[in-house]
């Protein structure tokens, strides 16, 4: 194949995306819908719920303080640690609960795993960004607000190519 | 003679500091702040614009990740052991999780092998999509640095909605899948590789069969069949230069002996046969994702493990094919709960005698070019 047929060929094929809608998501106006609430793991069946792995969501009347998810993430990136609260529960009796760093996080969600009595699970809301590092640290009562993340907008593939549309639902 | 030095012997000896003086030769160092071969220093000589000596300088991006495997348990593993590529983080984990397994003495359920086979074949495609990126971008072709950008996040996407994130997955345990595929990922899977079948269409008239391309690579960087066996070179490196050799076919792992797939070579050996492999197999791997989709079964994920498991007194060797060749792991376990010790081999290692083969004797301007074509990734070399 001679070199000008190849040029042509290229410029053939790009050309033609001229006419295709593009597929850039427009993101602080448009953002992309996630399955489900967040990963979430079943500690009686030994096996996760499939979400998006984002901040942590903490359950006040369900953890106990046993300190299971701060000791898994020891090895993993220290970014648990417990510490003391205000409120008396009845099923926490040293008053303790995780406070997370989310400057150290991988975001790994192992300590979901690690927690067995339903009280840590992970969220959509992956806008944690801050200004200074202490602002990072979320305490217990920050972990424990849903937050209210509207992901709306899903790939919309058709024969003219890939682009985002509104989830009409 | 050891392997070291039969390894010596088949490499130029390097020139000494009076003799570069005498020839006018110039050393130049490219690197380590990522000019465009990572976080990666190469000592060049160069004798006008021919390269007579090339030095690889590995070990800018050492994390120590074989003695953090020492400190953790076999759980907490698994997070940091994807770090050195988290393009392609689900392979780097695979033979992990196969060599617990058998330590644990536990085998993950069927659907979760078949799971296991998807995401690495996604990831695999991930990393290729990436690497083909910067392979244009330093060959001075920008639309095929976009391109590939914008097909990645299609499966970066698919990948996000099984494992619940964007590149560091986390996603393969000791013992199957940390959870299993949400209803709608099927549909959606089939939907977006059959539309990706079609961007790789268009790929080759845009970038292979493109004068541009071809001038830089074809004849370039020339690996011959002896010297890429006896380098060590692995993956689609070797594979390029008319070595069918592919883990997936010699030690089948998982469920890879029941799907039908090629292994795909070429014979010339050169840049251009090794960018084209990679992307051959991008064809093989959407065939395999669709064909492990139609067979796989219902069932558990994952098997139950105690929260902290002990291994049993041994020692295994588990290897798969990842994005860029070989990738095997080496674990000693003492009966503790912790490893005794992880051995990683990793294929971008592996690729740095040949780098200095091909470099010696190139023009400075096919730098690049046999450079990216060696696939190589400096944080996954230095571990
Ligand atoms: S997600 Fe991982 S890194 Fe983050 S707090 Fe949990 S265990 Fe630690
Ligand atoms: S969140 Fe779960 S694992 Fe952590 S202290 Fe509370 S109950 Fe224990």
């Amino acid at each position: 194949m001679s070199s000008i047929e190849g040029m042509f060929k290229a410029l053939e094929a790009g050309s033609k995306h001229v006419l295709i809608k593009r597929f850039t998501l427009f993101y602080p106006e448009q953002k992309l819908k996630f399955v489900g609430d967040g990963y979430q793991f079943d500690p009686k069946e030994g096996v996760g719920i499939a979400g998006y792995r984002g901040r942590h969501i903490l359950f006040h009347d369900k953890c106990t303080g046993c300190q299971l998810c701060s000791i898994m993430c020891e090895g993993i990136a220290e970014a648990i640690s417990m510490v003391k609260i205000d409120k008396e529960y009845k099923q926490n009796k040293k008053g303790i609960m995780p406070q997370i760093d989310y400057g150290k996080c991988v975001f790994c969600g192992l300590c979901v795993d690690a927690c067995p009595f339903y009280a840590l699970f992970m969220t959509d809301d992956y806008e944690l960004s801050a200004y200074t590092k202490e602002h990072l640290i979320y305490t217990p009562d920050q972990l424990s607000i849903k937050p209210n993340y509207k992901g709306e907008y899903v790939i919309d593939i058709n024969e003219f190519g890939a682009t985002h549309k509104k989830d009409i639902k | 003679m050891s392997d070291i030095e039969r390894l010596n012997s088949m490499l130029p000896n390097s020139l000494s500091v009076e003799e570069s003086r005498e020839k006018g030769i110039l050393t130049l160092s490219v690197g380590p702040q990522h000019p465009g071969s990572g976080h990666f220093r190469l000592i060049i000589k160069v004798d006008g614009d021919i390269i007579v000596d090339a030095e690889p300088d590995p070990g800018y991006v050492h994390r120590g990740e074989e003695k953090m495997c020492e400190y953790r348990n076999f759980m907490q593993n698994i997070p940091h052991l994807e770090r050195p590529v988290i393009a392609d983080s689900c392979s780097i984990l695979y033979p992990y999780c196969l060599a617990i397994e058998e330590l644990l003495n536990i085998e993950a359920p069927r659907r979760a092998k078949f799971i296991r086979v998807i995401m690495s074949e996604i990831n695999k495609m991930i990393f290729e999509l990436y690497w083909l990126g910067i392979y244009g971008i330093f060959l001075g072709h920008s639309t095929m640095f976009m391109w590939p950008m914008a097909d990645r996040e299609l499966l970066i996407d698919l990948a996000e909605l099984a494992s619940g994130a964007r590149v560091t997955h986390a996603y393969f345990v000791p013992g199957g899948v940390r959870n299993d595929l949400p209803d709608i990922f099927k549909d959606r899977a089939v939907r977006q590789l059959k539309y990706f079948r079609n961007r790789l269409n268009e790929y080759s008239k845009v970038f292979y069969e493109n004068p541009l391309f071809i001038d830089r690579t074809k004849g370039v960087g020339i690996l011959s069949r002896e010297d890429a066996i006896n380098l060590g070179v692995t993956g689609p490196v070797l594979r390029g230069s008319n070595v069918p050799y592919d883990i997936r076919k010699v030690e089948p792992y998982d469920v890879y002996d029941e799907l039908n797939f090629d292994v795909k070579y070429m014979k010339d050996g050169d840049c251009f046969a090794r960018a084209y492999v990679p992307y051959l197999e991008m064809y093989e791997s959407v065939d395999l994702i669709l064909q492990a989709l139609e067979k796989m079964p219902d069932g558990p994920v994952r098997a139950k493990l105690p929260p902290n498991p002990k291994g049993k007194v041994g020692e295994v060797f588990k290897r798969v094919e990842a994005g860029r060749g070989e990738l095997a792991y080496y674990v000693i376990s003492d009966g503790t709960q912790k490893p005794y010790r992880v051995k990683l081999s990793v294929p971008s290692f592996r690729a740095i005698p040949a780098m200095r083969k091909l470099l010696i004797g190139a023009r400075l301007a096919d730098m690049p070019a046999i450079y990216w074509g060696l696939n190589y990734w400096p944080v996954e070399a230095d571990r």
